[in-house]
């Protein structure tokens, strides 16, 4: 089988959500001793990236995008004991810490981004709801991450997502991270008030913007 | 019907169930099951159809769907089920015309079927959009108590007091709580109508903030409006701010906001969530009335074509087939005081109108602009509604679709508009000379659609 069969079968597993296909395709690619990098950044990732698209043009929709989520990290645990620390960290953008804020339960925006971030080839660590100041500083220092992104959706626990960087803040530890702030209720004006480094619109543009940010970071 | 002591015990002991496997494992494939199975397909060529079958298949995916699924409960993480057999009991026992508010204001919540005659009940107002502060307050207020079509308020949120920002779960939520009902009450007072309902205040405050309220003002003739949790969940904050409503022998508005483009799927998935969020209300929300805001989760607004067709179908599949009051909440995607928000607002109107709900109305700028409200949209909300009663479906659709070109392009970058206070005289509550030819303008061009306003 050529490699480049073997990389069609790893993006079309992800499109098709097909995990089992993607199993063999991901065994077939350690059989063949092909590099797992460029497995996953001509299969895997670019099927992620149609996913994306995919979503932003309303041909699916979240569950899509939770199973093709799935699928990549179902094949990327064969390939991950055939790759080193730093072939893993040369296929990742970045580490992205993600949660809706203390006092808001809302879920599906924050998750949407979460997922729309994914596919774009960040790790995202997914706090859920409800997530204390204390767990998005630990967490983030835990899983040395790149961004903390703070999700509010009622303008009363908008305040919290200005907690979480003050604290930072007299921690010392503002700078170490990007910090992305978004929800209904909040704007740029907000983002800028509160010392946040971004605010995402739509889901679209947080991605966008993530990618603006650590790509600038890795520069500076 | 199945007791509130009952849903909370099922809430202690129903099968466990992580809330990811909920998402996945349950709730996604057991909606994509009835969508195949009844034969459900959008067509947004059409967002306000005429098919009674589909609507009656809508309907019975949504029992079939909500018997498969039930409502999880973040706290326990158990699943509350129930039988299609409790699921029919409850759709025959379910209140069909409660009563909201007091005096010569009080009156009966009818449900209503497609192309009715019965005129809807306007739930006008805020929608729960933000007001900088108590003065912009109390002036809204007044202005929504002196909309002559207005069968109860629907208040805006204050964002801050003495200037401090208003924080979720503290002191400041329960005094801001106090401070929305005593103004609200108070507006209601000035403009000669004590007597009219508030049906959605504090909103999104704690159980804490609602039980303050009623100590400074909010009765058990009010709506308490008590959102679900996305999608088809509870938690215990909830069901704490249920037992304390039942208890006061209050009426629960039992609000529900299934996403297009989450968990729901496309438009197909909301209109059957919907359906079954319709059962949840009933049964384990224990409402009084059913208040949904189906939304697009891209543009945060619910007036593109798709989302019309989702509430539409579901509107008319619920109205056909249960008494139990239902309103749609329009979410506008465009600021007060433009064209695009006057195009939206009638779009969904009448789509709503048309296909058997009530509705509570004025929304602009996405609720999200601080002080972008007037009375001014839900007025003429008001007025659209009135304008459509017995209208057929068919007619409406050519009109929707006459309105929807319009402005369908512009959902993502919709135009802000301007602040109250830059439309109105907050003192004298008179709006400025444009505000009004803006309005009699679009009114005319309306009426050359066929609407037929009251007055």
């Amino acid at each position: 089988m050529k490699k480049e069969e073997i990389f069609e079968d790893l993006l079309r597993a992800v499109v098709d959500l097909d995990e089992e296909k993607g199993i063999r395709a991901g065994t077939k690619l350690i059989e063949e001793k092909i590099d797992p990098i460029e497995g996953i950044e001509k299969g895997l990732s670019k099927g992620m990236k149609v996913i994306g698209e995919m979503f932003n043009n309303s041909e699916i929709y979240l569950p899509e995008m939770i199973m093709a989520a799935d699928v990549f990290d179902s094949v990327m645990e064969i390939l991950k004991p055939h790759i080193s620390a730093e072939g893993l960290d040369k296929v990742k953008r970045g580490t992205v810490v993600i949660g809706t804020v203390k006092g808001d339960i809302h879920a599906i925006g924050k998750d949407i981004v979460g997922m729309l971030l994914e596919t774009a080839g960040f790790t995202v660590h997914n706090l859920g709801v409800g997530v204390a100041t204390s767990t998005f500083i630990e967490e983030a220092r835990k899983v040395k991450a790149d961004i903390i992104g703070l999700s509010s959706l009622l303008t009363t626990t908008m305040p919290t997502q200005k907690d979480v960087i003050d604290i930072l803040k007299e921690m010392g530890e503002r700078d170490k991270y990007t910090i992305l702030i978004g929800g209904a209720p909040t704007s740029q004006d907000w983002a800028d008030e509160i010392g946040a480094d971004g605010y995402g619109e739509t889901a679209e543009r947080a991605v966008s913007l993530a990618l603006e940010l650590v790509a600038k970071k890795s520069i500076a | 019907m199945v007791s509130f002591m009952e849903v909370i015990d099922r809430a202690l002991k129903g099968p466990f169930c992580s809330e990811k496997d909920f998402d996945l494992k349950v709730f996604v494939p057991r909606l994509k099951e009835v969508i195949k199975k009844y034969e459900i397909k959008c067509d947004p060529k059409n967002p306000i159809p005429s098919d009674n079958d589909l609507a009656d298949r809508v309907f019975k995916a949504g029992v079939e769907f909500y018997t498969n699924v039930g409502t999880y409960c973040a706290d326990t993480e158990r699943i509350i089920r129930f039988t299609q057999e409790e699921i029919e009991e409850a759709l025959v026992m379910a209140p069909s015309a409660p009563v909201f508010g007091e005096g010569k204001e009080a009156k009966a919540l009818v449900a209503r079927k497609p192309e009715s005659d019965i005129p809807p009940w306007c739930f006008l107002g805020a929608t729960g959009a933000i007001v900088s502060c108590g003065e912009i307050f109390l002036s809204l207020i007044q202005g929504y108590g002196l909309i002559p079509l207005a069968n109860s308020i629907t208040t805006p949120t204050i964002a801050t007091l003495n200037g401090i920002p208003i924080r979720a779960g503290s002191p400041l939520e329960v005094m801001s709580a106090i401070e929305t009902v005593t103004l609200a009450r108070e507006g209601l007072r000035r403009v000669g109508r004590p007597g009219l309902p508030i049906m959605n205040s504090i909103s999104v405050g704690s159980a804490a903030a609602k039980i303050a309220g009623s100590q400074f003002g909010l009765r058990p003739s009010d709506g308490w409006l008590i959102g679900s949790m996305a999608e088809m969940k509870i938690n215990f904050e909830r069901l704490n701010e249920i037992a304390y409503v039942l208890s006061l022998g209050g009426r629960v508005v039992a609000e529900t906001s299934p996403m297009l483009g989450g968990y729901c799927g496309g438009p197909e998935g909301v209109a059957v969530t919907n359906a079954a969020y319709h059962i949840q209300s009933i049964l384990v929300y224990r409402g009084a009335c059913q208040d949904s805001f189906p939304i697009h989760s891209k543009y945060s607004c619910s007036t593109g074509r798709n989302t019309l067709w989702a509430i539409s179908v579901s509107n008319q599949a619920i109205s056909r087939n249960s008494h139990f009051p239902l309103f749609t909440i329009p979410i506008i995607a465009a600021g007060p005081m433009t064209e695009m928000n006057f195009y939206e607002t009638a779009s969904q109107v009448i789509t709503c109108i048309v296909s058997g709900g009530s509705i509570e109305a004025g929304s602009a700028a996405k609720n999200v602009l601080i002080d972008h409200i007037t009375p001014m949209e839900p007025l003429w909300a008001s007025e659209v509604a009135h304008a459509v009663i017995g209208m057929k479906r068919t007619e409406a659709n050519e009109i929707v679709n006459r309105l929807l070109p319009k402005y369908e392009n512009n959902l993502d970058n919709p135009p802000k508009g301007k602040k109250y206070q830059e439309c109105y005289d907050i003192k004298t509550l008179e709006p400025s000379s444009e505000c009004i030819e803006l309005y009699r303008r679009t009114k005319k061009e309306f009426a050359g659609y066929g609407l037929k306003f009251k007055y």
